[in-house]
């Protein structure tokens, strides 16, 4: 079983150090705008939602990738960009469902988490493990099922 | 299989280009017209190297021509400078005022010259990686057209194009920055076609044009949903995190 990224809001402190991690790890920047994962937070309910690219299976950013730029990598277990494929039309930033892609006209490049090689920074610098990169076990994958399902219907409740 | 780049043994894949093989063993090959994702142009010939294959010596583009069998390259050497520089002067004539031509007339030591017959408006350089970026995309709004004794990149009859969604790509492929791109006050404009921008329908930010999305739709389906700046979107996604959260009361 490959491992997966998983974010648990209740551990979150909000301290975005995660974000400060990522941006440095790429772009060599503490840059929170430069930064793969976003912690969005929350101050009356006490809740931070770390975000990144979720590597989704039929990931629409990799659909209208008409390069191959944007593919699927089986043995990173995630959707993965590659620059020298990239032409920079930027349609992939507006098919993302989850708002997870941005571009950097500066470097013409796709900020999207690239999980870092397997090794992925936010989980180094996260001080509450509120996100984790871990192999996805049967019971996980149910649990992410069923809560895929609940989404599916909050989804459509917060619209 | 084994090759040999200017006296020294490469391993090589069948099939590769020489710039390929040459690329992945730190050979620098200066080129203008080559991108990774659209391959093959060959149209700058900068690329140009020369090599003995079957003991027939001659002078290839190295982006495009395939190794087949255990040839020697040379990448360098009195000839292939002598072309280089002729084919950087052409396009500096060209293009002058282009960052990407400079550079490349520095590294490879042509001083400017005579500049009576320069056109110092323009920036292209007739690659076409513009026009194959579009192709890419299944747009296909610019050519290259003749128009007399002149060859030039543009619309149809110099009209905006209808099938242009302004992406940009064309833009962003190009190595001289020929391609003017504007945005501002919710109109982006591109090849002489001014595009109406949508505005996200949450903090009214202009993040696509109508064409785009559009083309987006047509690609993914209607299931998706695009009304919202990709900032907003991922606003949206912690919403209804935390409405999942509160659901499972914990
Ligand atoms: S960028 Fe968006 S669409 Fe693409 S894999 Fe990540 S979450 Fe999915
Ligand atoms: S901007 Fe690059 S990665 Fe995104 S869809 Fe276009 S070519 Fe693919
Ligand atoms: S902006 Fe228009 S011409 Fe340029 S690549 Fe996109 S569709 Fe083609």
């Amino acid at each position: 079983m490959a491992k997966i990224l998983m974010v648990q809001p209740s551990k979150c402190a909000s301290c975005r150090n995660c974000e400060l991690a990522c941006s440095f790890a790429h772009e060599g920047v503490f840059n929170p705008n430069k930064s793969r994962v976003h912690a969005l937070v929350w101050e009356r309910l006490g809740l931070g939602v770390p975000l990144m690219c979720m590597h989704c299976d039929d990931a629409p950013c990799v659909e209208v990738c008409m390069t191959g730029a944007l593919h699927r990598d089986e043995e990173a277990n995630g959707v993965l960009w590659d620059k020298d494929k990239c032409i920079g039309c930027k349609l992939c930033i507006s098919a993302c469902p989850f708002g997870n892609a941005s571009y950097d006209s500066e470097t013409k490049s796709v900020i999207k988490c690239d999980l870092c090689g397997g090794d992925p920074e936010c989980v180094k610098f996260c001080p509450n493990e509120a996100i984790e990169y871990k192999e996805a076990d049967k019971g996980m994958l149910t649990k992410k099922a069923m809560y895929a399902e609940k989404f599916k219907k909050i989804f459509e409740e917060v619209e | 299989m084994e090759i040999i780049i200017d006296g020294k043994k490469v391993e090589a894949q069948y099939g590769e280009t020489i710039l390929e093989a040459a690329k992945r063993n730190d050979v620098y090959i200066p080129t203008l017209c080559h991108s990774e994702a659209l391959p093959g142009l060959a149209t700058c010939r900068l690329c140009m190297v020369e090599i003995v294959e079957n003991g027939v010596t001659k002078r290839v583009a190295s982006c495009s021509y395939p190794i087949q069998s255990e040839i020697e390259v040379v990448t360098d050497n009195e000839k292939l400078r002598r072309i280089r520089k002729t084919l950087l002067k052409l396009y500096y004539t060209m293009a002058p005022n282009s960052e990407m031509i400079r550079k490349l007339m520095e590294q490879q030591d042509v001083r400017e010259f005579n500049r009576c017959k320069v056109d110092t408006e323009n920036k292209c350089t007739l690659c076409g990686l513009c026009v194959k970026a579009c192709e890419t995309m299944g747009t296909n709004a610019i050519y290259t057209v003749f128009r007399g004794a002149a060859k030039k990149v543009g619309t149809p009859f110099d009209e905006p194009s209808e099938p242009c969604i302004g992406c940009g790509a064309c833009a962003s492929v190009c190595p001289t920055n020929a391609i003017e791109y504007l945005e501002e006050n919710g109109t982006r404009a591109i090849w002489g076609k001014t595009f109406k921008m949508v505005q996200c329908k949450a903090c009214g930010k202009y993040f696509a044009t109508e064409e785009e999305i559009a083309y987006l739709y047509q690609k993914l389906g209607d299931d998706i949903d695009i009304k919202k700046c990709e900032t907003c979107r991922k606003k949206a996604n912690a919403n209804r995190f935390i409405a999942a959260i509160k659901a499972e009361g914990f």
